[in-house]
């Protein structure tokens, strides 16, 4: 849109113009800044006057001596982290859990669209309201429940099995059901939540699209896939963005419920890697070493997916 | 004129078999621990009761009612749910409708401002000394500021505004000679209760559940939000090796104290979330297909 | 455009560079503590009151599961003490959950209390903030104004050793658990169901193999699950004294002395002694003599089996207290096993010195002196009476033959509360060990007849010597919790994996060269030195 300019003078007029433009803007439109302000004043006070505490990654903290006082041990603690024995391991299943969580992506969309269909009625309502209620189950208790039913001698999964013929699954301890266990449950608890928003999007769908296209003939179906799934579309990718901007944070209270020595090879994660050496010797500064490395790992991938999506589907974050 | 067709009758009926399936599935986890709360706890672990109760016992309930704190729990979270949410609105939809609009400028930065809020954190400590630095520690303040609005809720409320804001309709507005205030109040406002009422509902939700703030922040006993109350129920009724290495009493207290810790914990899921459930179909009715039918004629 | 982002870009930096300068906070560094003169002059050397004048101290707590509902601001023990002592504490009670930010902040944001108690401090933290004088240096203190303690550590120097950094200073004072309880000290102890030993037509075994017989006939001849516990660690760390593993004690991870050299630190997990240990566990598990989901079992799942008499042996605390009187009566203890090679050691016992930083004086402290002598009281037979039994009367009172119980209303509530919590009301040792814990003065599970029993025919078999956990220097701190913490999670990893079978003993070998190729030389130097230290004493 703005053209290279090639001598000086165009560009100090150039410069100038563009402040005057810009002045105008902030002038025609104050109102919409104004509109800003409240955010912008909290994101400043409560984000952006905290955020030299990130330089705490890089130094040896003492808690006495604040966080500005400490001394500095440049990438001590990062490298630290990457001669870990445990290091490749933790990335990975990470990475791994994370991707696969990813995936189950779509679901609630689906699901949403489902309840979208539905004839607005008590089967509607309380579908809908059982359905988003696992949300409110505590981690501890999820994790009670499965271990409950998947144990190898008394789970009524394992119950199930044995009837059917088969041996006893080892669910809680072998490292190829950890992921399976993990997701699984994660969607069961949360599909219900997950809904919620691609519902309120879809109350915005025009329905006289929806007229028009029943005039034409279209099923059920093909009016669904292509009127309410491009509607929300946006919706849907900004989602998508959203999520993968915590792509390494993962939640780490169930990992470390679920975790054993048994299952380690999968359920080592990096969040509770560091809990863990945390509980050794408090490592304040080790632990936002490595939370750092994650947020950057975040932003990459962010800028990456969101760049992606503009390439693909016209829509992106920014 | 509405005909129905017989592949929408299909249709209908699969779909519906679909959702009831699903439902089911989920919502077994729900039975089961309304079951186990007032199962007998050997029952509940030793894997007999996975349905319906067993042994039915209320103690877990007693438990948690047993202490007058829990009322003040409620009234407290309460009030920070009404006064955290309220605030939320105020900051995040202006904001929110301010970034969807294509003629303000320098977009780009703000959004980046927004995201890398939502990416890097200073971490606890400096947080924590900006918060005493301006007096909050110990009020209200301190449970709705922080966390006010983030990053994920401008963004997808940004998202909302720019699909189901008619450019035209602003245009129009403006020629007619009203201001962007003008505007957002008459106009946007209404057209955008789907938005407000899911946004409304996350954060109310957010700040029922929440724990954390509360818990560094307040040191009174008597602004203890719901959380930090049931908390305290729940590790004062856990047994752990620390409890019985000090000491653990009588055999029969020992034994009772192991069963309705049990109980307390399914007890405490219901006893936080069955207010939440009952509001919820209330304002469910705002994101219901069919809510805009007509408001954005003009 | 461009303009608007660089001033916009500046106009952040100047702000954030504005929140950086004004954050200095200022660190009071002090050399020694300084003994004021007039605080001086206000402490009684001897005796009681501490102090002449009315003191007051800021102190900060850590608040157990079990204190959640108490105000130690008011209750029965502080209020006591506080009119022996003239000494009026300001209680500052923090959960569990937020102790260790909460921590941090008193540290970071100026506001730091007189006293750090029960505050679950780290030892590196200990070292770090010592070295700085945040925490004052206490030896000089406790010679003078702490000769209680003085007495426990003349007569047990492992005491002193145990809280001796290697600059030589003590920089918070010890949590004891009096050397002969041992009951305390062993824990959770074995315990075989009589009803199983009938069955099988054996008496209480005390030989690994007369162990596996037993576990097989109560497979065979009763419905019981031979072996169940609470975790594979833990009936790990039982039958480790059965092959000469972890010879000094359970407190540091993965070292012990080597058998042949007593000057020399041995890291047993790549010995062949545990080898053996592990290949005999492997064994009884392969064979379905240990419960099959030791590995992910949770409390409530073990006690409900446990309460329902379903083991016929297992390691836990006093079943009678625990299981009642029915199904606990079942159960008779038993001591350390003698294994293939003729080890007999019941090594799962923790050293005397339980703690070492529940009480840390800072450099806020106004009197320093008199503080010392606040918490010495309570390493006195006295003291440690008042702590943990009460006001006699009130909380308990002396039977005929001589010994210390609580009295009624403490034990049968009226309120219909468990003994623990109706105790929360008015002492505050739950919990936390503090002071020092000693035999006579003490109520718990510990103390039930059966599990004194227990601990008496465990003794003769518990080694001469029981480590405390070693000090380190900073820099040996730093290799421990990088490369030392990954090797600890490896043996442990592993160990699980030999065990239930995952891993074949075919396996062993490699499983020692990764643990040399991680860095196991520099580990047992730097635990090498640390012993040298901890001898030289």
């Amino acid at each position: 849109m703005d053209a290279k300019p090639e001598t000086t003078i165009q560009t100090q007029v150039y410069a100038s113009s563009r402040l005057k433009r810009a002045k105008k803007n902030l002038l025609l439109n104050w109102q919409l800044y104004v509109f800003l302000l409240p955010a912008f004043t909290y994101f400043t006070i409560f984000h952006y006057i905290p955020m030299y505490g990130v330089q705490i990654a890089f130094k040896d903290f003492y808690a006495n001596l604040g966080i500005v006082g400490s001394p500095w041990i440049g990438f001590e603690h990062f490298e630290r982290f990457f001669n870990s024995y445990y290091f490749w391991r933790l990335l990975k299943n990470t990475i791994i859990l994370s991707a696969y969580g990813l995936i189950l992506f779509p679901l609630p969309i689906i699901f949403a669209l489902a309840l979208n269909e539905l004839k607005n009625g008590p089967f509607k309502k309380w579908s809908q309201t059982l359905t988003y209620a696992p949300h409110f189950i505590s981690v501890v208790v999820v994790v009670g429940m499965l271990v409950a039913f998947l144990d190898p001698v008394t789970g009524l999964v394992n119950h199930i099995v044995v009837t059917l013929g088969g041996e006893p699954i080892r669910f809680l301890t072998d490292p190829d059901w950890f992921r399976h266990i993990y997701v699984w449950s994660g969607q069961w608890q949360s599909l219900g939540w997950g809904t919620i928003i691609y519902l309120a999007a879809l109350a915005g769908v025009n329905p006289e699209l929806h007229e028009a296209a029943r005039v034409d003939g279209a099923t059920r179906i093909q009016r669904i896939i292509h009127i309410n799934i491009p509607s929300i579309f946006p919706t849907i990718v900004v989602l998508f963005i959203l999520n993968i901007g915590s792509f390494m944070s993962i939640g780490f209270e169930k990992v470390l419920l679920m975790q054993n020595s048994l299952n380690a090879e999968t359920s080592d994660i990096i969040q509770t890697f560091v809990y863990q050496t945390g509980l050794i010797e408090g490592q304040y500064s080790f632990a936002a070493a490595i939370g750092l490395f994650d947020s950057v790992i975040n932003i990459i991938l962010l800028v990456l997916v969101n760049y992606l999506a503009r390439r693909v589907s016209n829509n992106s974050l920014w | 004129m509405k005909t129905f067709s017989l592949s929408d009758k299909a249709f209908d009926i699969m779909n519906t078999i679909f959702v009831a399936v699903i439902t089911l599935i989920i919502v077994y986890p729900l039975i089961f621990v309304i079951s186990a709360s007032i199962s007998d706890p050997d029952a509940v672990n030793s894997g007999r009761m996975w349905l319906w109760p067993v042994d039915v016992s209320f103690a877990g309930f007693q438990r948690v009612f047993q202490n007058d704190a829990i009322w003040v729990g409620y009234k407290n979270t309460i009030i920070y749910t009404i006064v955290g949410t309220l605030l939320h609105l105020l900051v995040l939809l202006p904001c929110s409708y301010a970034l969807s609009r294509k003629e303000l400028k320098g977009k780009k930065i703000l959004l980046w401002v927004i995201l890398i809020t939502m990416l890097f954190s200073g971490g606890l400590i400096p947080t924590y000394l900006v918060v005493q630095s301006l007096g909050m520690l110990n009020t209200i303040w301190a449970i709705v500021i922080p966390g006010v609005v983030g990053a994920w809720s401008i963004l997808v409320a940004k998202t909302f505004f720019e699909q189901t804001i008619p450019d035209q309709l602003v245009e129009a507005s403006k020629i007619d000679g009203a201001s962007d205030f003008t505007i957002f109040r008459k106009v946007v406002l209404p057209l955008s209760l789907p938005i407000i009422a899911v946004m409304a509902l996350f954060h109310a939700v957010g700040l029922w559940n929440q724990y954390f703030n509360a818990l560094i922040y307040l040191s009174d006993e008597s602004l203890y939000p719901l959380q930090l109350i049931l908390r305290q129920i729940l590790i004062l009724n856990e047994v752990s090796a620390e409890g019985i290495a000090g000491g653990a009493g009588t055999a029969q207290s020992f034994v009772e104290q192991v069963k309705t810790a049990s109980l307390v914990k399914y007890a405490v899921i219901i006893v936080s979330a069955l207010p939440l459930l009952i509001v919820y179909p209330f304002l469910q009715r705002f994101f219901v297909k069919g809510v805009l039918i007509g408001s954005v004629k003009e | 455009m461009k303009l608007t982002k660089q001033l916009f870009l500046v106009g952040i930096a100047i702000i954030m560079l504005l929140a950086a300068c004004s954050n200095n906070t200022s660190s009071k560094k002090e050399e020694n503590p300084k003994l004021d003169e007039e605080a001086l002059a206000n402490v009684n050397e001897t005796g009681f009151p501490i102090v002449k004048d009315p003191l007051t101290l800021k102190v900060f707590t850590g608040k157990s599961a079990q204190n959640v509902n108490s105000d130690w601001n008011d209750i029965l023990i502080w209020n006591t003490y506080a009119e022996m002592t003239n000494v009026n504490l300001e209680w500052e009670q923090i959960q569990t959950d937020s102790l260790e930010e909460k921590r941090n902040l008193a540290l970071a944001g100026g506001n730091l209390p007189d006293v750090f108690f029960l505050s679950a401090m780290p030892t590196l933290d200990l070292f770090k903030y010592g070295k700085q004088g945040t925490f004052l240096k206490l030896n000089d203190l406790i010679d003078q104004y702490a000769p209680n303690l003085k007495k426990l550590m003349d007569e047990n120097p492992e005491i002193r050793k145990a809280i001796t950094f290697p600059d030589g200073n003590i920089y918070s004072l010890p949590s004891i658990v009096s050397p002969d309880f041992m009951s305390v000290r062993i824990a959770s102890r074995p315990w075989f169901s009589q009803e199983a030993l009938d069955a099988a037509g054996m008496e209480v075994p005390e030989t690994t193999e007369e162990f596996y017989q037993f576990l097989k006939a109560s497979k065979e001849k009763t419905g019981k699950i031979p072996y169940g516990g609470t975790s594979m660690a833990e009936f790990v760390s039982w039958l480790q004294g059965s092959f000469g593993v972890s010879n000094k004690g359970v407190r540091n991870a993965n070292i012990d002395v080597n058998p042949e050299n007593e000057d020399e630190v041995r890291f047993y997990a790549t010995s062949d002694d545990y080898k053996a240990l592990l290949e005999y566990v492997h064994k009884l598990y392969s064979e379905g003599l240990v419960e099959q989901n030791i590995f992910s079992i949770d409390w409530g799942q073990y006690l409900a089996n446990a309460s329902e008499g379903k083991y016929a042996s297992t390691v836990f605390y006093d079943p009678i207290e625990l299981f009642g009187d029915e199904i606990g009566s079942d159960y008779v203890s038993a001591s350390a096993l003698k294994g293939p090679n003729g080890h007999q050691e019941f090594s799962k016992v923790a050293p005397s010195v339980s703690s070492i930083g529940n009480f840390v004086i800072t450099s806020e402290n106004p009197n320093p002196a008199a503080t010392v002598r606040w918490m010495d009281y309570f390493y006195s037979d006295e003291g440690a009476r008042l702590y943990y039994m009460g006001v006699e009367g009130e909380t308990y009172e002396k039977t005929a033959d001589g010994k210390y119980v609580y009295t009624d209303k403490i034990v049968n509530s009226a309120e219909g509360l468990t003994m623990e919590q109706e105790l929360a009301k008015y002492l505050t040792w739950l919990g936390g060990i503090q002071g020092i814990i000693k035999q006579e003065y003490f109520q718990g599970s510990e103390n039930a007849p059966t599990s004194l029993e227990a601990a008496e025919k465990i003794t003769p078999y518990v080694p001469e010597e029981i480590w405390p956990a070693f000090l380190y220097t900073e820099e040996e701190n730093r290799f421990l919790s990088s490369t030392g913490a990954d090797i600890n999670k490896y043996v442990a990893e592993q160990r699980d994996k030999f065990i239930s079978g995952d891993l074949p003993f075919s396996e062993w070998d490699n499983y020692v060269e990764t643990i040399e190729k991680m860095g196991l030389e520099e580990l047992m130097k730097i635990h090498q030195a640390a012993y040298d230290r901890y001898k030289k004493e």
